[in-house]
């Protein structure tokens, strides 16, 4: 699992984005509206970061209907210090 | 013989284009992280690029080893190295796939 984080969120072109999206989902779970919003990001853009994320098991949504509400997995919980590490490498 | 050389140059001249891109992705979020682990990804990509571009300058300019790719090297020599180049291209595309995301 580190070693997913550290590429996924730091290895990858849309890295920078996808730490600003774990960042605001842990704040609170948001939808993918709130979180473009929030984030200033294009929704589309949103939406591909968040597949991303779900397809390595970092987040996961409260169903697959319109506004569904995305959070963070137990998983990701459990690695929590190396997220933590890469966050505090971009402030 | 000309065949060979110049699927040799094609392929280091792509895989240098696919290396300007991870490098390119890897030294931004250096930049942006500072960490270890996209350090080592930098100096990855940079010195593969350094032995693909040394690659094609062998094989294009270089006054001597040039001609001597082009008319000396016989074919299954030849093949021998372009399976190392079109290999490593592949494993490039596939890498530049999971990274330009």
């Amino acid at each position: 699992m580190e070693g997913v984080l550290w590429y996924v969120l730091t290895g990858t072109r849309g890295g920078a984005n996808r730490v600003r999206l774990v960042r605001a989902v842990d704040e609170r779970p948001r939808n993918a509206n709130q979180l473009a919003e929030d984030l200033d990001l294009d929704y589309k853009t949103v939406r591909h970061h968040l597949d991303v994320l779900m397809d390595n098991g970092i987040v996961e949504n409260s169903g697959d209907e319109y506004g569904a509400v995305y959070l963070l997995t137990d998983r990701v919980r459990q690695h929590w210090e190396t997220v933590e590490e890469i966050i505090g490498k971009v402030e | 013989m000309g065949i060979w050389i110049d699927v040799a140059r094609v392929s280091t001249a792509l895989n240098v284009v696919l290396l300007l891109g991870l490098s390119y992705v890897w030294l931004d979020n250096y930049r942006q992280f500072q960490s270890k682990h996209t350090l080592g990804l930098s100096v990855f990509s940079v010195l593969l690029l350094a032995q693909n571009a040394l690659a094609f300058y062998i094989y294009s300019w270089d006054n001597l080893l040039s001609v001597w790719f082009a008319t000396k090297v016989p074919a299954p020599a030849w093949k021998a190295m372009l399976a190392l180049h079109v290999l490593e291209f592949l494993a490039l595309v596939f890498l530049a796939w999971v990274t330009w995301d």
